[in-house]
This record gives structure tokens, sequence and C-alpha cells, in this order.
């Protein structure tokens, strides 16, 4: 059986050749499995769609915008931009191949380019397989990484740290001083590293209860460093101390924010 | 020279020692600035779980100071801040001030902390020592006073979102670092100490193995509000040791690093963290102290030793350890150590390393902005007569600066400091000090309660949980309200106008703010409805944020409800508020000291130069007591006989000062600031005082002992007898042993008699001096030369003074062979019995508590400790007061202590003194007990019930009532629960009132 | 938001000043979530908590009653109210029973001002147990309301 790999295409509307119906999956004679998002701006993906896309069980997610100058709402683009950037480097961690997520630019009045552009995402995503979330184990540790990056992208910190990236870096921020972007992107993987670990932490202990080894085990992390973010994790009231079981105390996820 | 003279004191260091001269010294009439380098005060004393030897929670006890510091009118709190220049001299000096930027204007943060909770970078949190982590945003601890939030521009990327959510608008990012000069009389240094880096000890291992901390890092891990939640984990994988060990002297006594002196405090504190580990630990914990000497020399410190060894199970094991290792794969740790001359090894889960004291960071700068010296180890360089004062005129110093030590000595030390620091410009006092007016107070007796409610939104901290506008609609419907209304602060100084105008426009005679904690607001919102002419106690506080909004985040409707059930109470109550008078009582500007030792004299004289007269009592013929025997000094080369004449001298010559020798004082009535005393004479004179304040200063005296053919032997004598000998010219023996600890530290006197050890290295080093050839043992227990002291033990070893240590089980032998002297011991270095036949022995004899001093604590209604020393209010932080007000105590009626110690007590009891003699009248708590006395049946249950001896019985018209000594009593309550016909009523807390609130809290009411 | 449904108890808590209610101060500083059953009444020490206060309260139909002060022996405020706390509330739930009063429904705790999360362990505690209970036997005789 030749794998058709499930596509998931966000396009701004103002890149979208008028040709193009998006309530029919068939964009292009022969890959029905196409599926277009329309959004008035690529600046409007959301990082947490994306990954919900992903466990909804995408094998590839595009996403489509003006090219450079010619967006519609200033500068939605370098916004989008600037998010799958951001995306990328999350899915990194989760194990998941990047290269599922892609980020293109188009011009309405340019449908073989858009074609272009499917087909060779399409490819892309082929080679790579069937995403390892289709699987159906829904608790795979691919399945709990990617959730975990969905809660990522839609915790505060990081949409945060992405919506001011662009005044910060080329601009100036509230001092006065421009953050060069080496300084910004090391910060902000920093942040990705450590938000994503103890919200897979808290996926992993959602169920039950685990020690500060078990979940060592289960992150690859020295227990050490588990126990800074178990002890972090505590004083942002994600998990608490469920019980103590001889000399290991035991911890467990709070219902989250 | 100018003689211009400035009622105001630099206190420089908020630790516990900066707030308590602060405190004495702004409750004497005096302006007060505090500085600290960091953004709040509290010092090394908040980071701390739990204190010595009385196991209370360190926040508990530390945090009352802390709000009170933060609210008092004549204290002005500098954080961030340093000083750069100081021009001018005692009496006037002026101090160049440079304050740091927190980027937030102090005025408008409330503390909320929604900027840190929306803050997306993190830090390193150092007030949990790195364990964990804060914001860029931050305060150092949720008690942290000023509650002034801090960007740490370093951390912070200027994203801008505290600047957003701030609903206060009280960041400011281009806020400059401030210069400012101040003008003051006298300076205060108190900055405390720097914990020695552990890495410099190598050897043990910290900062390479995770699961070796040192004991500021474990006094974190064991508190409830620190990164492990008050478990004890081991940081390299969370799990809970089994097998703990506690290494002593990491950093003190250290001679290859430099730092030989004891830090003084580490034995206690170790001990109490192996007791407080093993009381926070579900399983069983093994814990393991490895020291050199255990120095407990404290007052009650002994018997804290003697419960850890027995009740708690501590291990002790005396050995200098000489090396750490670590099994990587368990991470688990190795202690190789040397006892009995064998080399051992032994494993561990967790160690924590004892680190000691050294001198505050960037010390010298400062020290050679002020002009002040140093001492080698770059303390700060004082003298034994006089313990507080540093070596430029007008500038003191107290706590752990002056030398290493303890918590109580450091706040003895303190107000200590605040006396000398007053007595520069004690005629400036109530110069600089702000009095507050307020508008004559309005009758309400005759008006039906209208009450107003004043909701906070608290930018979105309640409001973002509770419904407040629905809240307000709720609260006007209830019986009683006139008016309700919401505010985004209602702490705010604007909304403080705002009450104000709504009170005389609704003619509210009832206030409530339903907001935060009552804790920390009440005093600011009792004192804006007095500014309207009510009567402060007609305020009620309901607390619907740290009670409510912030723990029931996720329920938002159910926080609505609780908020309304929690305003309904509260109204319910406050319908039945009755105003209540601050009862004012006028105070009799004289002291009157018991004791003319050197601490009474002391405490006499300090008193005197405040400006108040003075009566001072002794016992005997002569003034002078137990400094009348000591002919030299450990440390330092005053002369203290010289010192003494000069004390005597002016004592007899200050004209305030009436000194009553050989007199007692045979009756004492009254309280606080209305005493009246009856002395009498030994010639049969009689003669009645009356005075504000009782000083007890009545020492301790000397052991005579029993054992060792003491008083059967010519040649056995106690160290006050030799030291008399050698000062006479009459020592001539050749060898000599020293026994230590003779009627001290056994069972029938538990605890350390504290000046032994100094007084024997004192009188060993002399023999050394005079005759180097003589040859000297001492036989001690431990050798309790703590702090600088060390120094001389290691002089005395090293000039060829031999230290033999016996243990209770082999205790030394003496006996009396045919005329020869035979002393016995075992030497367990060498394993072996040693005989010596020495022709002077001395005994260490204990100081032992004034056999008067029952009579003494009888006649004063004030509690002795079960050794017989008195017993003061607070062991922690109350070291010179009793619980009964007015009444203080100093010197080795407090427990033995070497000169410099009981006159830094003394002027300690002069200060605390000071704050009452200093006020014309008293001003009381209004919240306190009163007795209806057709109700009251006599029947005394209340009499004893009150910890402060505020109830007295009186007779009225012939029946026996209970009468509340309204200035002692302090509004606990536990009398009017005690009185069986409700006779008793606590004003604010009456019972009418906590009932109505009890069945508002549960039942629906309707106006 | 969970949703709450069945037996809600009511909880009265009785809080010593300078230690129990600074660390439920504490609890909402560090937001530590509890449930919102208890209803807080703030007096100086737990020595002054007159039983008549508690059975005020199951009178008024609270389920639970909670008593808290400072840590035993040292760390009260009035030196040594929460013993005469501790003896009261002993004998109190004696009396309860009488009253036909589990004597379960009333609990004595001591909290410092650094034991937020252990406060908030407490009424979580307290609210489950009472939970099993059920509602106060007395409301249940005499109905709601008194």
């Amino acid at each position: 059986m030749i794998f058709r790999p499930k596509i998931v295409a966000f396009m701004c509307h103002w890149s979208l050749p008028p040709e193009i119906d998006v309530s029919t999956p068939s964009l292009i004679r022969g890959y029905p499995k196409i599926r277009i998002v329309k959004t008035m701006c690529a600046g409007r993906i959301d990082p947490a769609i994306v990954m919900e896309t992903f466990l909804k069980g995408a094998d590839g997610v595009l996403v489509v915008g003006c090219h450079s100058p010619d967006c519609h709402y200033v500068d939605g683009n370098t916004q989008a931009e600037r998010k799958v950037k951001m995306l990328k480097r999350l899915i990194r961690l989760t194990g998941f191949d990047p290269e599922r997520l892609r980020l293109e630019w188009a011009n309405a009045s340019e449908i073989e380019n858009l074609a272009r552009i499917i087909n060779h995402f399409r490819n892309q995503v082929a080679s790579l397989g069937a995403s390892p979330l289709t699987s159906g184990e829904s608790n795979s540790d691919v399945v709990i990484n990617i959730k975990a990056a969905k809660a990522v992208a839609e915790n505060f910190t990081l949409r945060l740290l992405v919506g001011r990236e662009k005044e910060m870096t080329e601009n100036a921020n509230v001092y006065g001083d421009k953050v060069s972007q080496e300084e910004f992107d090391r910060l902000l993987e920093e942040t990705l590293e450590a938000e994503f670990i103890r919200h897979k932490i808290h996926q992993l202990i959602t169920e039950k209860p685990m020690s500060v080894k078990e979940i060592a085990a289960e992150t690859h992390m020295e227990p050490s460093q588990t126990l800074c973010h178990i002890v972090n994790m505590r004083r942002k009231n994600m998990i608490t101390l469920d019980h103590v079981k001889g000399t290991t105390p035991l911890y467990k996820a709070l219902e989250a924010h | 020279m100018s003689n211009k003279k400035v009622g105001a004191v630099l206190v420089v260091g908020g630790g516990v020692a900066g707030i308590q001269a602060s405190l004495d010294l702004a409750d004497s009439g005096f302006r007060v600035y505090l500085l600290d380098q960091s953004p709040s005060i509290g010092g090394v004393m908040a980071q701390l779980d739990k204190t010595f030897p009385t196991n209370d929670c360190s926040m508990c006890i530390l945090s009352p100071k802390l709000v009170a510091t933060g609210r008092h009118p004549n204290i002005t709190i500098v954080t961030n801040a340093e000083i750069t220049g100081l021009d001018g001299e005692a009496g006037d000096f002026k101090v160049k001030i440079k304050k740091r930027s927190r980027y937030v204007i102090e005025e408008k943060c409330n503390g909320c902390g929604i900027c840190a909770q929306k803050c997306p970078v993190e830090a390193v949190d150092r007030f949990n020592e790195g364990l964990s982590n804060r914001n860029a945003v931050f305060v150092e601890y949720p008690q942290a006073v000023p509650l002034k939030y801090m960007i740490d521009r370093e951390k912070c990327i200027g994203c801008g979102t505290c600047y957003e959510v701030c609903k206060a608008g009280a960041i400011k990012y281009d806020q400059k670092d401030s210069e400012t000069t101040l003008n003051v009389g006298s300076i205060i240094l108190a900055p405390g100490f720097e914990p020695f880096d552990a890495r410099l000890k190598s050897e043990y291992g910290y900062g390479r193995f995770k699961n070796v901390v040192t004991s500021i890092e474990f006094e974190r891990i064991l508190s409830a509000s620190g990164p492990y939640g008050g478990l004890v984990l081991r940081p390299s994988d969370g799990e809970i040791p089994k097998k703990i060990a506690f290494i002593q002297c990491v950093g003190s006594r250290d001679y290859q690093l430099g730092n030989t002196y004891c830090s003084a405090a580490c034995c206690m504190y170790g001990m109490k963290e192996a007791v407080i580990a093993k009381e926070h630990t579900p399983s069983p914990l093994d814990a393991t102290i490895f020291y050199m000497d255990m120095r407990a020399y404290g007052k009650e410190f002994d018997a804290y030793y003697e419960r850890a060894q027995g009740e708690w199970g501590i291990r002790f094991v005396r050995s200098r350890v000489a090396g750490v290792t670590e099994d990587p794969r368990t991470g688990n740790l190795v202690i190789h150590y040397v006892e009995n001359e064998t080399p051992k090894t032994e494993e561990f889960d967790m160690i924590v390393l004892s680190i000691g004291m050294h001198p505050p960071k960037n010390i010298e700068k400062l020290a050679s902005t002020l002009g002040v010296q140093l001492n080698k180890y770059k303390f700060c360089q004082t003298n034994t007569f006089a313990p507080t004062e540093t070596s430029k005129p007008g500038i003191f110093v107290c706590g752990a600066f002056s030398a290493p030590k303890d918590i109580p000595e450091s706040v003895a030390q303190a107000s200590g400091a605040a006396a000398k620091a007053m007595e520069v410009i004690a005629s400036e006092r109530g110069t600089l000090v702000t009095a507050k007016e307020y508008p004559p107070e309005r009758d309400v007796s005759k008006e039906e309660p209208r009450i107003g409610v004043f909701v906070c939104h608290c930018g979105i901290n309640i409001g973002g949980v509770v419904n407040v506008p629905e809240v307000v609609e709720y609260a006007k419907k209830l019986p009683h309200v006139v008016y309700a209304e919401a505010n985004v602060y209602t702490c705010s100084q604007d909304t403080q106008k705002l009450i104000k105008e709504k009170i005389q426009q609704n003619n509210l005679n009832r206030v409530i703010v339903a907001s935060c904690t009552p804790r920390t607001h009440e005093p600011l919102f009792r004192e804006t409805v007095q500014e309207s002419g009510l009567n402060p106690y007609l305020f009620e506080m309901t607390n619907i944020r740290d009670q409510c909004s912030w723990v029931h985040m996720h329920e938002p409707k159910e926080a609505t409800e609780k908020a309304k059930d929690l305003v309904r109470s509260i109204v319910a109550k406050a319908a039945l508020l009755k105003p209540l008078k601050k009862p004012r009582i006028n105070v009799t500007p004289v002291g009157l000291v018991i004791g003319g030792g050197v601490s009474g004299m002391t405490a006499a004289l300090e008193l005197a130069r405040q400006g108040f007269e003075v009566h001072l009592v002794e016992r005997e013929k002569e003034l002078g007591g137990h400094l009348r025997s000591i002919h030299y000094l450990l440390e330092g080369n005053e002369n203290p006989q010289e010192r003494l004449k000069a004390l005597i001298n002016a004592v007899n010559e200050n004209s305030k000062i009436h000194v009553y020798t050989e007199t007692q004082v045979t009756e004492v009535s009254g309280f606080v600031g209305n005493f009246k005393s009856k002395l009498h004479q030994n010639n049969g004179e009689e003669k009645e005082i009356e005075h504000g304040v009782v000083i007890v200063a009545t020492g301790a005296v000397e052991y005579k002992p029993t054992e060792y053919l003491y008083g059967k032997d010519p040649r056995v004598m106690t160290q006050h007898e030799l030291e008399e000998k050698i000062a006479n010219g009459q020592f001539k023996a050749k060898n000599i042993v020293m026994i230590q600890c003779v009627g001290a530290r056994n069972d029938e006197r538990p605890n350390c008699a504290r000046v032994c050890c100094g007084q024997a290295i004192k009188n060993a080093l002399k023999i050394k001096e005079k005759d180097p050839d003589a040859e000297v043992y001492v036989l001690y227990k431990d050798m309790r030369a703590y702090g600088f002291k060390e120094d001389h033990y290691r002089e005395a070893a090293t000039k060829g003074v031999l230290f033999v240590n016996y243990s209770d089980e082999r205790k030394p032998q003496v006996v009396n062979d045919n005329g020869t002297l035979k002393v016995t011991f075992y030497e367990p270095i060498i394993g072996k019995e040693i005989e010596i036949e020495p022709d002077a022995l001395v005994l260490s004899a204990a100081t032992i508590p004034n056999p008067d001093n029952k009579r003494l604590a009888e006649m004063l209604k004030v509690p002795l400790t079960k050794d017989g020393f008195f017993l003061e209010a607070h062991m922690k932080l109350r070291p010179v007061d009793f619980a009964t007000d007015g009444v203080f105590l100093c010197g080795m009626a407090h427990s033995p202590k070497y000169i410099d110690e009981s006159i830094a007590q003394a002027c300690a009891a002069a200060a605390r003194a000071t704050t009452i003699l200093a006020k014309d009248t008293l001003e009381m708590e209004g919240i306190i007990a009163n007795v209806s006395e057709d109700l009251c049946s006599g029947c005394r249950i209340c009499e004893p019930i009150c910890p402060y001896g505020a109830i007295e019985m009186k007779d009225k018209n012939g029946k026996l009532v209970a009468h509340v000594i309204e200035a002692l009593c302090k509004g606990c309550g536990a009398c009017g629960t005690a009185c069986p016909t409700k006779a008793i009523t606590m004003g604010h807390f009456t019972n009418e009132e906590i009932l109505a609130q009890v069945r508002a809290a549960l039942v629906e009411v309707k106006a | 938001m969970t949703e709450r449904i069945g037996f809600e108890p009511k909880i009265i808590g009785f809080l010593c000043n300078w230690c129990s209610y600074a660390g439920a101060d504490l609890a909402g500083v560090s937001r530590i979530q509890y449930p919102p059953n208890i209803r807080i009444i703030r007096v100086m020490c737990s020595g002054r908590i007159d039983p008549a206060f508690v059975l005020e309260a199951f009178k008024n139909g609270a389920d639970g009653v909670l008593v808290a002060g400072c840590h035993l022996p040292s760390d009260c405020h009035y030196l040594s109210g929460n013993f005469k706390a501790a003896r009261r509330i002993a004998l109190l739930r004696k009396v309860l029973a009488d009253f036909g009063i589990e004597p379960e429904r009333l609990r004595l705790e001591w909290v410092s001002a650094s034991e937020g999360d252990r406060f908030a362990a407490i009424v979580r505690d307290i609210v489950e147990e009472i939970r099993k209970l059920g509602p106060n036997p007395f409301k249940n005789k005499d109905g709601e309301t008194q």
C-alpha cells in the first residue's frame, strides 16, 4: 500500500489562490489527503493549534503566508516565522521530526508555485513515513512529549517571549537596549527546554504519582536535575507531594491552570 | 568644634541585631534610618527554620519584629543601600548613601506579586541558597519587609510584562540609582557576617558532591516554606536520607585556612539541625555529629545537648574529619576520620557542613570609609570594657560583626549598642520624631451601627477569582450596611482619602475592609478611620485574598460564595464593635537597679547618662561584685581593677545615681511605670522609693566544691583563689593540674558555667608567663574557648599547657596519699591511666545562681530557670526582658558570662528600660480584658491563668473581685475563656462578637 | 474548574493570630490550593477559644470545627495559651459525644507561621474526613435553622 501522508495546511487568506475551494479536500489531483485551513493571516497560527493538529494525527503541517513585504497585516508573516522557528525548536525536544512542520511563502496569483510547495512538502513528509502519533499508543513517549509540547505552546511565558521577540531584537527593550538575537535565542532555548521538561513531568505524573528517580529514568535526566524541576514545579503549584513511600517521596500533578 | 547634636541614628544592617537596635532607639524618642544592602530586612535569621534551644519557628518570632520595624513611624528603612562617605563627628555625622535602583516605585508597590507571577524569566533564588528559582522581578521571601518587589536588572530581559500587569503603576524602568546624605548623631554597625565559602574546604567535597550541603542550605531544606517543603531530601536524587552526618568547624578553628577563631554558634545550630531533621523525617534517621569540642556554653544549652544525646538519639563523634569521598554510583559519601588514633571510615547518605561566620563582604571598604578599626580577622575591634564601641567615637557595633555570636547575644548587644548610641545624643531625645495628631473622637454610642464595606480587587489578585462587584452588591443588603464599594487597591494612598470622605458623607460609624491579611494591613486602616474621627477599634477586616482568592484560584464561584460568607460574618461582628480606649499610664522616670556589680553599675550609669534618676542597691559593703576578684583578662591588656575603680568613681560622682550599699530590696509593688519599693539597710533604716522600671543585676556566686579534696587539702583551690594568689605573687607551684566542670554539667547542675574554660586558659597562660618551666595539665570535657578565645587556647597549647580530655565515665581521681597529692586520669590518646603528683590542684568551679534569686523572683513575680538563674521573656529575642513589663535583667543574674557580655547586657537592659522611661505616659494596647465586678464571683480561677500576672484580686465593698492591671494585660483572652461566670470579656473579641461572627459565617441573614 | 456535587461540609476555623493565621496567610502567598469549605475566624490566641464558640458553630450547622494554634511547647505568643487550648479542646471533644456530635468533627492542630503547606493539607484532610462522616447530625435532628 502506498503511504499517503495526511497533511494539514494553514493558509493565509491573502496567499490563497481564489481558484482553490477550501471546502474540498483535494487541492491537487492525486493527493486527496491535504486539508486546508484558512486563516486571515499566517500570524494567526497558534503554536498550540499546530501541536494539536499533530496530536490529532497529521503527518505534516504546512503553514503558508505572504512573501516578506506583502503581508496584508504589515508583519504577520514575520510573526509566523518566529512562531514556527520556536515550534521547530520545541518539536526537536520531543523526538518528533521537526521536518514535519514547514513554513512557506506564497502569493494568491501563483497557484503553480503553491502546488510545487505542497508537492515538495508532501514528498518530504512521505519520506518520513507515518507520524509516530498515529500508532494508536496513547501513552507512548512521543505522545507524552507532544502533549507536553502542546502544553508548552499554550504556556503564557513562551507566548509572551515570542510575542515580544520582534520589539526586543529589532527595536529595543524597556531599558532602551537592543537585545541581540543570540541572547534572545539562548533565553528562548533555555525556557523551552525547562518548560518542556516540566510539562513532560506533569504529563507523566498525571496518572500516577512518581518519585524523582522514576521521573529521571523516564526523562533521561540526572535525578539531581529532575529534583530541581520538581522544586520549581512545586513552587508554581504544578505538582504536589502525594505521599512518602519508605524514604521515597512521590509527586503527582495538580490540575493544569 | 561644633556643639550641634542630631537626634537621629543610622543603623547599618537590617538583620535581627539591626532591627532590635532600631526598635529600641525609635521607641526611645530618636529618629532611625535602618540601612540594608539587600532589598529587604531580616538578615540570616529570616532564612532559618527553627532556633535553639527552644526549637521555636524562626519566622514566627522574627516576623512580628519585621512588621513592627516596617510600620514604626520613627524608622525609615533604606534598602539596596550602601555608605559611600562620612563627614563630621559624634553627635553630628553626615553620611553619604548610595541607593541602588529597584526599578519599582516603593510608594506605589503594594506587594501583590502579580509581576512575579507573570515574569517570563527565572533566576537563581539566593534566599533559598540556590536550591530553587525565583523570577527576575522578586521579593526575597514572602514575609519580607518592606514588601516591595524589585527587578533583578542582571536577569531582566526588559520584555515589559511587569509594567503591563502592574495595576498600581509601580514599575519604573528608568529609575536611577540615587544618592543622599543623612544627618545623624550616632551610627550603629550591624552588618552581620558572611557565611564561610565551603568550596575553600575542598577536602569535604562541597560543590563537587551533590549530597554535601552547607548548614544554611540545610536550614532552607528544613523550612516548611523552603525548596523541599520541609522534607529532608538528598539533592542528588530527591530521596530521604537514612543516615546523615554533620561536620562541625568548617571554616572555623582551621589553622590551614587561617580562620583560627571559633564561630561560636555552630555547635548549637548543628545539634538543632540534627534534631529538627529527625523531626522532619517520616522514616528513622540516623544523625551523627563529628566535632572537636561541643561548645554548648550558653544558657540551657547543655540541657539541650543532653536531650540531643538521650531523647533524640543523636550520635556524637569527637574527631576532626580528614576528608570526604563520594561513591559516584549511589551518591553516598564516605567520611574519613581519626578516632582514638585509629583511622576510620563511615558511609552516609548526606552530609551537612556546619560553616562558620566570616566578616561581612567588602567590610574593609566600609571600615575605611568610616574610619573604624578592624581586628586581624577583619571583625570589628572592640575592648572588654567597651564591647559595643568601635575605635571611632559615635560609632557603635553589635551582632556578629563584633565577633561571631548567636542570636540572643546579638540581640542583647544590639540593645546595648542602642543605649550607647542614645547616650551621645541624649539631649536631643524627641526632637526628630513624628508625633501624630488625630481629630477629636466622635461619640457613636448613641448611634445605630452604620457600616461601610470596602472590598478590594487587589489588582487582579482578588478580582481575578472572586466576583468583587457581586460581593459589593451582596454586602449592601446586609444588616446595618449603609455603604459598600469596590477598590482596585483599598490600601493605596488615594483610597485612604476616599475612605475618609465616605465616612463623612455617609456618617459611617463602623468600617470594614475585605482584602488581604489584617496582620500587615490592619494598622494602616485603623489609622485611616482614626484620622476621620472614629475610634480605631470600630474597624474590622476580613481576608478574602490570602485565605480565599489565592487558595481557590480555580473555583471562582465557590470563592465568591466564601467571600460573601466572610463579609457577612465580619459585618455581624462589626455591628457589635465598641470603641476601646487605649489606657494611658504615667511613668515615673526613675530606675531601680538591684545589684552593684559591673552589670548593675553599668546599667545604672547608662540610665543616668540617658538623663534618668537611678537607685542602685547593693547588698554588700562595697560596689564591684564579682569583678573585684578579677585581676587580669584573657582577652586584651586592660587592667580590671583599674577599670573597676573608674567605674565606681563614675557611679559615685554621678549626681543622678543614688547608691545604697549594705541594703536589700524587701518589697516591690505596682507595675510598669509605677513601681513602689522598700529598701532595708543593714543599719535598720527603711526607705521607700518610687520608680518606673526595675533592672535585676544580682550576679552569681562561685560554687564551693565538695569534690576533689577541696577544703580538706590546702593545695586544692578554685580558679578564683588561684587568680588571687597569682595576683598577690603568692603562687609558686611548679606542677599544676586543673580540673574543669567542677559542679557544672552534672546531674545536679546540667548546664555549663561558660567562663571556667576561659579562666583556666587565662590562669594557665599567666602561670606559664611567670614560669615557663611550670607544668600545667588541664583536664577537660570540652574546651569551650568560643569566638576569639580560641586563639588563647591554642597559644596555651603551644606554650606547653597539656589539655587532656576526660569523660563522665572516667573522671579524674584525686587522693591524698600520706601527704602526697595524687591525681590519676585516663589519657585517651595514649590509652593509659596517668598519675601526677601536683603541688597545686585548681578546680574550675561552676558559677552558680545567687541564693537570693528565689526571694527576689517571688517578690518581682518573675520566673527562674530550673538551675535557679532568672528566666527572661524569650530566650532568643528578648534576652534582657522579663515577661512582666518594666522588669529587666542583665549580667550573671541571667546566666554565667564574661565581663564584656555582662556589660553589653547591662547596656541592653538600660536601653530596654529607656524605651519606657523616655515616655511621659505609656499607651497600652486597647484590646485588653475587662471584669464585670457584678458577675465576678471572686473564684480566683483567672489569676494563675494569666501568664503576665495582670490579674490581681481586690476587695470591693467586702467582696473579693478580679481586677485587670491594664498596663500588664496583653490581650490574649485566656482569662475570659476560663471565667466560669463570664465576668471577663475581651475588648474587640467579646463573646458576643465572636458568637455573632460564628453564627453569621454559617447562617444567611437578611436585612 | 472542578464541579462540586453532593455534600459540601461547612467548616469553621478558629485560628490564633500569631502562628496559625499567619500559616494560613502563607498558604495563600504560596498559592497552595485547598477546598473552599472553611470559614476562618481570627482570635488573638488559641487559649481564647471558648467551648461556647465551638458549640455555637455546631449549633448553627457547622459540619466541622478546626481550632489551630502555635506549636507546643514554646511557640505561643502568650507563653502558654496553646496548652490551655489543648486541655480545653480535649475536654470539649468528650462533651461533644454527649450532644450526639462525633468528636472527630472537632480538630485541634498546631500550625506555625511557616507552615502554609501544612495548613492547606490540614484543611484538605478535614474536608475529606467530614465528607465521610456526613452532615452535622445536630442539623438533621433540628432542621437546618435554629
